[in-house]
């Protein structure tokens, strides 16, 4: 198939060597690229129970065949390996320019193996690959080690780096690009960490082949135009996720105070209009069409987003309603690399632990300046930091509090209520790298629209899995999530241009069901079964306050027929386990 | 009666994009009636959301009073 390089840069950082191989295309013909391709590679080569910091661990970098083509929305990067936090598998969709330039590079993914003797980073310009020392950019925030290094090389590179938490093998570390871009959940920053590896830089300088290119590109920009760029999908360019606020806050999913209720009368005060009065820039990533990025300065503070996760968890669910006091936690969460939402989750659980005086932490509700000094004890595991690194799930098992510890196998929960949203829990409970939105999301068919009841667990199964099967493709092709009209029978087209071999929907729901179905492989090699696709008791036991769920809580019968519902979709067993003649097909 | 209607997402596009107008009723008119009032056919828009009154989403056959706001959304993708 065109589209690819047909070229891996494999990187032992051990011995220091860097050698290139074949793209395993029988697998890239199952698995297509980017979330699923990665996935395939993590399954053939890493041994189940390996310790996710050891050097054992692999991390990928995975692009897709519409890499560094016109295809719109086309520019984000897997990233992919066993996740520290959890135990699973986990892959992260980035953005920036990274993508591109491994792809101009010549690479189809470049995969990290072992660990460097001391910090370092790695340097790739097309088939030149050196080792660095990286001495004074360790210890560190993200921003200012990628400054120095835009400084050293120049604005043609494209930096991968971790912040002081990835450093701490920190397992709510993310990996940054392009300053403000993440990937986020996971911890991928610490297995970057624990090879001692502080950042990539990368440029490339060639170029992509498909078939047809003068045809495919006037295609390509037809597809752009009447699809990619109508206003179901333009409208994050003036808004971002901001816009999300308001309808999370009408459709009654804002969670607030760690999960306790939803809506907040003082939305107002932090929505999308408060901080877009701030706004002073653009953008977007590689092969945009819709520039979601916005950049803010408020006081002294210059960032890109928040995005509606960074509002929400810094915002309603603390306490809070200081947009300023938002707009900086996310700056230092990002500059730290920590992943906002399980950094803020687990500083306001520790918050409503202190409040019902379970255990001081020496935080409460809406205590913003200790909230943002907690981010950056915890990114450097420092004094209470140290401990709050654990994350939710081993925090409350030491301490208690696990009724309201809002998280899935060890991932804290993103920020939607799902008692007001009841999809939501199971696509949390059964999302392959712990509780995830970006799996199956829920609200989308449940609150945001009319097509199913929020409140009844009827339905559920399937309509989770039609949404995971959705994304698995789109993320298998890496194709931005914003390109939200984008269907079956479009990507069939797209692959279709940018490959010369002939896909159709069919084909791609398959690979979509093949990937969810090689993830789950995946964890279940490494133990997980239907006992891990789990719920906080707050969801069965605490019901909603206020807004349009109120009253609402989920039977937990309720939640576990949602389970058996998707296995059932899916072809599972009760246990939530693939047979042999399912996993003999991956 | 009088209500504003509010529009987000790319429903703007159907007030040529203004985000809202006020407009007047009947007494006892539902959402969808008030929606339908305003040139919104509903069921013919395909990526057509949910509605809120007064910042509580309900049902599209809801009854309006006076002075309600009524908030009709696009559906939205992304997280």
């Amino acid at each position: 198939m065109l589209g690819y390089q047909n070229n891996i840069l494999r990187i032992n950082l051990t011995k220091k060597e860097a050698k290139t191989e074949p793209l395993r295309m029988d697998w890239a013909e199952k698995y297509i690229g980017s979330k699923g391709l990665s996935i395939k590679y993590l399954y053939e080569e890493l041994k189940p129970g390996i310790d996710p910091l050891s050097p054992e661990n692999k991390l990928i970098f995975m692009t897709g065949p519409l890499t560094g083509t016109s295809v719109p929305c086309s520019g984000k990067l897997a990233i992919a390996g066993k996740s520290p936090a959890t135990g699973t598998i986990c892959d992260c969709s980035i953005g920036g320019h990274s993508a591109l330039k491994i792809k101009y590079a010549g690479y189809d993914a470049v995969i990290l193996e072992g660990k460097l003797d001391k910090p370092g980073y790695l340097f790739i310009e097309n088939d030149k690959i050196t080792f660095e020392d990286a001495a004074e950019l360790w210890g560190k925030g993200s921003h200012e080690a990628e400054a120095m290094l835009i400084d050293k090389y120049g604005h043609d590179y494209s930096v991968i780096s971790i912040g002081p938490a990835g450093e701490t093998l920190c397992t709510m570390a993310c990996i940054n690009s392009d300053y403000y871009r993440q990937a986020g959940r996971g911890g991928m920053g610490a297995v970057m960490g624990s090879k001692n590896l502080k950042a990539v830089v990368v440029n490339g300088t060639g170029g992509v082949k498909i078939p047809n290119i003068k045809e495919a590109v006037k295609r390509i920009a037809e597809i752009e135009k009447e699809d990619t760029l109508q206003e179901d999908n333009t409208f994050v360019y003036d808004g971002g996720t901001t816009a999300f606020l308001e309808a999370c806050q009408d459709g009654g999913i804002l969670p607030k105070l760690n999960f306790s209720d939803t809506t907040d009368e003082d939305w107002t005060k932090y929505n999308g209009e408060v901080l877009l009065e701030s706004l002073e820039g653009k953008r977007g990533c590689g092969s945009c069409g819709l520039g979601c990025g916005n950049f803010l300065k408020m006081g002294d503070v210059v960032c890109e987003g928040p995005e509606y996760e960074s509002i929400s968890v810094a915002g309603p669910n603390a306490g809070n309603s200081d947009p300023v006091a938002i707009v900086k936690a996310n700056q230092v969460a990002d500059d730290m690399g920590l992943d906002t939402i399980s950094a803020g989750d687990t500083i306001i659980w520790a918050m409503e632990m202190t409040e019902k005086g379970i255990r001081d932490f020496g935080v409460r509700f809406g205590e913003m300046d200790k909230y943002i000094e907690y981010l950056k004890l915890i990114a450097r595991k420092e004094g209470i930091g140290a401990e709050l690194a654990l994350g939710v799930k081993k925090l409350s098992e030491k301490y208690g509090g696990t009724d309201f510890a809002m998280q899935v196998k060890g991932l804290e929960y993103p920020q939607y209520e799902p008692r007001g949203s009841w999809g939501m829990s199971l696509a949390y409970a059964v999302s392959d790298r712990g509780a995830c939105h970006m799996r199956a999301y829920a609200p989308n068919e449940e609150v945001f629209a009319a097509s199913i009841p929020p409140y009844t667990p009827e339905g559920k199964g399937e309509m989770v899995f039609n949404l995971a099967q959705w994304n698995a493709v789109k993320f298998s092709l890496c194709i931005c999530d914003f390109w939200g009209t984008l269907n079956m029978e479009l990507m069939a087209e797209l692959m279709t241009l940018a490959t010369g071999k002939e896909w159709t929907a069919a084909d791609m729901a398959e690979v979509g069901t093949r990937v969810i179905n090689i993830a789950r492989a995946f964890n279940q090699r490494e133990g997980f079964t239907a006992k891990d696709d789990t719920a906080p008791k707050r969801l069965f036991n605490e019901a909603l306050k206020n807004g349009p769920g109120a009253g609402q809580k989920i039977p937990e019968e309720a939640f576990e027929d949602m389970k058996q519902q998707y296995y059932k979709v899916l072809g599972w067993d009760e246990n939530g386990m693939l047979p042999e003649s399912l996993l003999a097909t991956l | 009666m009088v209500i504003t209607i509010k529009l987000r997402g790319s429903l703007i596009k159907y007030f040529n994009g203004q985000r809202e107008k006020t407009i007047e009723v009947p007494l006892d008119c539902s959402a969808e009636e008030a929606l339908k009032l305003a040139g919104i056919d509903w069921p013919k828009i395909e990526n057509f959301g949910f509605v809120a009154i007064n910042g509580k989403r309900v049902m599209i056959y809801d009854k309006l009073q006076d002075g309600d706001e009524l908030k009709a959304y696009s559906k939205i993708s992304g997280g």
